[in-house]
């Protein structure tokens, strides 16, 4: 035992003479931190790094099995998924570490940004961290595009469609993008690389830049209201702050560090075993129709935001709003390198954030709730419930196989059955007279095509007989005052009807 | 030390046990829809918006009635499955014909239905009319079928051009599905069959082939005297 231990020290030695790391890493590990930033808000940066490496090998794992050839990517995850043991599991895992990244990056960003730790020496620490935020999206949209399934298809698809709205070079870049006119084999190739070389590579790069930094200017002091930042005073103030009231940076702030990342892992693994891989969905063959596909969460709001929008204003917002938010970020710590810190102090910073905060949560929450899609197979699958075509006459039951024969299902329930872009139809009598029904049919309007030229008159005549009986018992379906007065005036009010 | 290595060992023991009862197993990939060869599924898929769960109850015509499935042949089944009945809201299922089933799908759904709807000795022993029409067109005589009707059916369905026998109406049902219906009734709408069309549903002396025909007939001149006739819209989809 001692022979091997004296060895260890021989090939230590002889490695240290010629690396020469053992000063700088003890340099790194016992530098001293501000006492108060040993603190439980200053752990999102580490866990993302552990994140990221956590990415970087249960890829490399992945990569072994998947193949990246349009014909194989789908076969090879369902290979994965199924016949290699815990395969599943290993798909989970990165596709729910690459969840918990987007989130904890942004976490990260929000809490850098409200305690003012962008702000002189840090501003290049924050632009890089800006850039890890952009390649950490990037990363995630590629990946989701490598299952190459219906969603892949979906994702990319928008992507693309945004991208060529670009003036003049658009359907150059869409070709650059795809590799080709349309999404094929190309395309693929294309996103594997990004996915595995390219992205990776730079996001490895600029992480390690960016704690170098982090140790070199040393970790942001725990920001005091009145404290304010100016570029002549704040390095000597920093230094006198740590060697008052400083710690040794391990074990005095890293233990925290260390427990946040191990908690954080430990939560993707029990979300990978409990919720399990993402997809592959449906098979990306376009000629499958009966589909209703679905980005992935964290790009829902773009869709949300693409179909409130008004068509007008869908480009320009599109184009700028994405570039001008990126010049925003990367330009903040230039406009507010000195001053203030403290979020006390800083009412905008913090109303800044909610404000980011409360939209995207509503954005995605419309986009994961609002029926976006007709059910394409509501027309032959869904039936009316039997209580709706008790004691109708034969034309309007002629009506109700005309309401199923023209689809109108697929995008209006009855009896909490069939599709949602339009309103559900079971007591359409109570809000509309039969000469409205007739007209809205006829006419369309809102999101509801026009049928006028499409339904013969006796069709048109059968389904607003039906529509007309859809009231609930107790309430009589609407009726126009001013046609019902006609009526009563035609008829002497003896005959009783 | 010892404890920690027998605990991940163990650990990764149930895990790799468990794993295929781990809630986040994936489920077995879809197959395509066009290698679904289920009836259930294809009838619930296709059918029964229609048709009605398990072939009753919907608006069109309960396929699920046991003297229906003994009146029609298996190869008329598919035709119409197949190629729908043009001039109808019945709409073609084949690929061949534009819709999204194989032709084994079909077979499936003609298969299925026997099995699960077709009833042994259906008629109670007597013979019912012919499923399809003596001479193609259902050519029978109008007057005589209006006669028969005002004697047979309109006890029920009221006199006066209302109802059934509405051109409206009438414009949209073929030829085909009112023989159907007057021959093998609609239990799960209270239509008689062709043995117990009388006012109140009564056995009565069983319409002739000869009736059905000239009924068919008569209902058919009210179809077209009507302006609109749904063969020139094309019906199927
Ligand atoms: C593509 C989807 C779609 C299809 C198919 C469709 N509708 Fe609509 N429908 C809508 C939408 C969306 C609205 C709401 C329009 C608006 O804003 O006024 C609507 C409104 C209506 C209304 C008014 C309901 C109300 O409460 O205001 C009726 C009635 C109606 N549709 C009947 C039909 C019938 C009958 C058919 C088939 C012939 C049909 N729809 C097919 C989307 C659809
Ligand atoms: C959009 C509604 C609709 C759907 C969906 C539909 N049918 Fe029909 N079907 C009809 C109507 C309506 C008729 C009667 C046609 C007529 O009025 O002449 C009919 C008639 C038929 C007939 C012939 C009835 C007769 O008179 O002998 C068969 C058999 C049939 N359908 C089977 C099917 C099967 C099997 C499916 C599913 C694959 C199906 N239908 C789906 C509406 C539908
Ligand atoms: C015992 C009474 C009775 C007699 C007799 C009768 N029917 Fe009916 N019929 C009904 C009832 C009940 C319905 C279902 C309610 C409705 O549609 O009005 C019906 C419905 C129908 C339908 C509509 C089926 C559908 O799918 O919508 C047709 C067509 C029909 N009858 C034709 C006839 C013909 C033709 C005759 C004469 C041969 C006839 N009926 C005799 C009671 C009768």
């Amino acid at each position: 035992m001692p022979g091997m231990k004296r060895a260890a020290g021989r090939v230590y030695a002889w490695l240290e003479r010629r690396l020469q790391l053992a000063a700088p890493v003890k340099d790194a590990v016992l530098h001293p931190v501000p006492r108060n930033t040993a603190s439980w808000w200053y752990v999102f940066g580490s866990a993302a790094f552990t994140l990221l490496f956590l990415q970087i090998f249960t890829g490399i794992l992945l990569a072994l099995v998947y193949v990246p050839s349009a014909g194989e990517a789908w076969n090879s995850l369902n290979v994965l998924n199924h016949q290699i043991p815990l395969g599943w599991f290993l798909r989970a895992l990165h596709g729910w570490g690459s969840n918990f990244m987007v989130a904890i990056v942004l976490i990260h960003m929000a809490q850098v940004f409200l305690f003012g730790a962008y702000k002189f020496p840090r501003e290049l620490t924050w632009i890089l961290g800006v850039f890890l935020l952009l390649m950490t999206l990037g990363m995630a949209f590629s990946g989701q595009v490598l299952r190459f399934d219906q969603d892949a298809y979906w994702g990319l698809g928008i992507g693309a469609s945004i991208v060529s709205r670009v003036p003049w070079i658009g359907g150059g870049l869409v070709h650059l993008l795809l590799g080709g006119p349309i999404i094929a084999g190309a395309t693929l190739s294309r996103f594997f690389t990004l996915h595995v070389f390219v992205i990776p590579g730079a996001m490895l790069l600029s992480a390690f830049l960016h704690v170098w930094m982090v140790l070199k200017l040393g970790i942001n002091e725990w920001p005091m209201p009145g404290r304010l930042v100016s570029r002549a005073t704040y390095v000597d103030q920093y230094n006198q702050l740590t060697h008052e009231d400083g710690l040794p940076f391990v074990p005095g702030a890293f233990w925290k560090d260390l427990v946040f990342s191990g908690a954080i892992l430990a939560a993707v693994a029990v979300c990978a075993f409990v919720f399990g891989p993402y997809g592959p969905g449906g098979q990306p063959d376009p000629s499958i129709i009966q589909t209703v596909p679905k980005p992935d969460f964290f790009f829902l709001w773009i869709y949300t935001v693409l179909s409130y929008l008004p068509p007008a204003m869908e480009t320009p917002f599109i184009l700028i709003a994405p570039i001008a938010g990126i010049a925003i970020l990367l330009a903040l710590p230039f406009y507010a390198s000195e001053g203030e810190k403290s979020w006390h102090r800083r009412p905008v910073a913090v109303l800044v954030v909610t404000t980011v905060a409360v939209c995207w949560a509503v954005l995605t929450q419309l986009g994961t709730t609002t029926p976006w899609s007709p059910h394409m197979s509501a027309w032959s699958s869904d039936p009316i419930p039997v209580s709706r075509l008790h004691a109708l006459t034969p034309l309007a039951r002629a009506g109700a196989v005309v309401l199923q024969a023209k689809q109108c299902r697929n995008c209006h329930s009855i009896g909490g059955l069939g599709g949602e872009r339009g309103p559900a139809l079971d007591d359409v009598a109570t809000r509309m007279t039969m000469d409205q029904l007739r007209f809205k049919v006829v006419t369309g309007g809102g999101n509801m095509p026009a049928y006028g030229k499409n339904l013969s008159p006796p069709e048109i005549e059968a389904l607003v007989t039906f529509l007309e009986t859809l009231h609930p018992a107790n309430e009589p379906p609407a009726y126009d005052p001013a046609q019902q007065q006609a009526i009563e005036a035609a008829q002497p009010s003896g005959s009783a009807p | 030390m010892r404890c920690v290595a027998v605990g991940l060992a163990a650990w990764l023991a149930v895990i790799l046990a468990g794993c295929r009862l781990a809630p986040g197993h994936p489920p077995d990939p879809d197959s395509r829809p066009d290698q679904v060869l289920d009836f259930a599924t294809l009838y619930d898929q296709n059918c029964a918006a229609c048709h009605g769960r398990n072939g009753q109850n919907g608006p069109a015509i309960d396929l699920g009635n046991p003297e229906y499935q003994a009146l029609i042949d298996d190869a008329s089944l598919r035709k119409w499955i197949a190629n729908g009945m043009p001039g109808t809201e019945m709409p073609a299922f084949a690929q061949s014909a534009g819709g999204m089933l194989t032709d084994a799908q079909v077979d499936v759904l003609v298969a299925g239905m026997r099995k699960a709807w077709r009833a042994q000795d259906a008629f109670a022993g007597a013979a019912p009319p012919a499923y399809a029409p003596a001479a193609a067109g259902n050519a029978g005589d109008a007057q005589r079928g209006q006669q028969t009707y005002q004697v047979r059916c309109a006890g029920c369905h009221k006199a006066g051009g209302e109802d059934i026998a509405s051109s409206t109406y009438l414009s949209l049902v073929g030829g085909q599905a009112l023989r159907s219906i007057i021959i093998a009734g609609r239990p799960d709408i209270g239509q008689p069959d062709w043995q117990h069309d009388a006012p109140g549903g009564k056995a009565v002396t069983p319409l002739s082939a000869q009736d059905v025909d000239d009924i068919v007939t008569y209902l058919g001149t009210l179809r077209s005297a009507a302006t609109t006739t749904v063969s020139a819209q094309g019906g199927g989809k």
